[in-house]
Order: structure tokens, then C-alpha cells, then sequence
């Protein structure tokens, strides 16, 4: 259980979406991807595709305008 | 989940009206696209009917841009653009042109909903890449937007409501060019 952090602060769509994809591949079942966000639509989007891909999620507001959505592969 | 309602220095009244289911549905979390929808429409008709013309956005910007360039000593008063395409430039100013007036409520609308939205952020340059993608891309835009008269809201938005042929000639041709810049964003600025 490996958890990585995904720096996608001051990127805008649909690049944090594709480098989250990116990540997820190289990363084992099980393992933690945690993609840090100031872009409101990335907060719309990754969880949609996550949500789709069946990966389970969760999204913490850091502060005003910056999220962290904590990403867990499921398969 | 984080709590994100309590603000630091935000009173009672504040952190409850932040809290309030309503408030969160109108203002913080995204609309649906069939919602947003539905409103640009209404937005559009409701602009079209009081001041005869439908949305557009960058028709306004290349009278900016004349305005800058006449500012400097420029006369682009005298361009054929301006005389032949859209001699409405010739008696308009700044404060007059309600395309002017429009970009700027989108633009003072976008700081407002982001602020009431509590999202507001000052976001840092990244990477010297993002700002040759940057400018390339709002040249290219720009470039595209007047060489086709028009933009994804003009051209597209208001045009095929308004039973415009050139609007449905003009949506194969931005897939083409979406499929195309995306590839680009991919393989050179990511």
C-alpha cells in the first residue's frame, strides 16, 4: 500500500484529468493517489472518472480554492 | 470530508447562510449542465430581444484591440475589416458597444461567482511551458475567432438558434480543431 502525491496546483482542464489517469496506471491495486487541485472544474471531473472507473474517493477542501482528492485504486 | 463551512473571522450569520443547503446548491457546487444550459438559453433570447443581436464575445476583442493600436497613433479606422466586414467600429466606443459591456459582466460575474462560491485563489504561474501554451493558445484563438467571424458563442451558440446554417459548418470543423489542440496539449505541454 504505497501512497503518491500528484501536484496539479495552477493547472488548469483537462490537464489535472490526464495526468491523474497517467498516475493511477503506474500505481498497484490498493495503492493511494492523492491529487492536489485549484482548479474548480478538476474538482468536477476527476471525481466523475473516478466515480465511472469504479475507484473509490474523496475530496477534502484544503483551503479556499485548493482541494486534495485522495484516490484509492480499486482494479 | 473536510469541514467547509466555518471561515475564520466569518460570523454566525455568515457560517450559517455558507452552511444552508440552498446556498450551497445555488452557489457553491456546480450547476448541471441541462441547468446551465437552460439558462444561457434564456440569457441569450432574453439579449437577442432587447438589443438585437445574440451573445457574442470577440468581436469585441479586435475593437479593443483597434482602440489600443488607435490609441498609440494607429488608424484602424481606415482598414477595410472595420469599413466593409463591421463598420458598426466606426461610430462605437468603449462604453457604447454592448459586446464591450457583456464581456466585461462575464468577466466581473466569473470573480463574483468564485467569491460567493468561497473559491477564490490567486493561482501561481507553474511552468514556463504554461505560458508559451498560454499565449499560443489566445493567438491562435484570436486569429481563429476573426477569420471565422466569430467563436464558439457567437458562431456556435448563438448561431444555430438562430437557424444558421453557418453555425452547423462551423461545429464539425472546432471537433477537428478541439481533437487537434488536445493532442497538442498532450504531447507538448504536459
Amino acid at each position: 500500500m504505497a501512497q503518491m502525491n500528484l501536484d496539479c496546483l495552477g493547472e488548469a482542464c483537462p490537464v489535472p484529468l490526464i495526468r491523474t489517469q497517467k498516475a493511477l496506471t503506474d500505481l498497484a491495486v490498493g495503492d493511494v493517489l492523492v491529487v492536489e487541485i485549484d482548479h474548480s472544474c478538476a474538482m468536477k471531473n476527476i471525481p466523475e472518472w473516478c466515480g465511472k472507473e469504479g475507484h473509490n474517493f474523496e475530496i477534502e477542501e484544503v483551503e479556499d480554492g485548493q482541494w486534495e482528492i485522495v484516490i484509492e485504486k480499486t482494479h | 470530508m473536510a469541514d467547509q463551512t466555518v471561515k475564520p473571522g466569518a460570523g454566525p450569520f455568515l457560517t450559517a447562510l455558507r452552511s444552508s443547503d440552498t446556498y450551497k446548491a445555488l452557489l457553491v457546487n456546480p450547476w448541471t449542465y441541462v441547468t446551465g444550459a437552460v439558462v444561457l438559453a434564456l440569457l441569450n433570447a432574453a439579449l437577442l430581444s432587447s438589443t438585437g443581436k445574440a451573445w457574442g464575445v470577440t468581436t469585441s476583442f479586435a475593437y479593443w484591440g483597434a482602440w489600443v493600436w488607435q490609441a498609440v497613433g494607429g488608424d484602424p479606422k481606415s482598414w477595410l475589416y472595420f469599413n466593409e466586414i463591421k463598420p458598426a467600429f466606426q461610430k462605437l466606443t468603449f462604453f457604447t458597444d454592448a459586446g464591450t459591456i457583456i464581456d466585461l459582466g462575464v468577466i466581473i460575474g466569473a470573480l463574483l461567482a468564485t467569491l460567493l462560491a468561497g473559491q477564490f485563489k490567486v493561482k501561481a504561474v507553474k511552468s514556463n511551458r504554461q505560458i508559451v501554451a498560454a499565449i499560443l493558445g489566445g493567438l491562435l484563438m484570436g486569429f481563429g475567432a476573426r477569420l471565422a467571424f466569430g467563436c464558439n458563442i457567437g458562431s456556435l451558440f448563438s448561431a444555430i438558434p438562430s437557424m444558421s446554417l453557418h453555425g452547423w459548418i462551423f461545429m464539425p470543423f472546432m471537433f477537428v480543431g478541439a481533437f487537434v489542440g488536445s493532442k497538442m496539449l498532450v504531447k507538448y505541454f504536459m
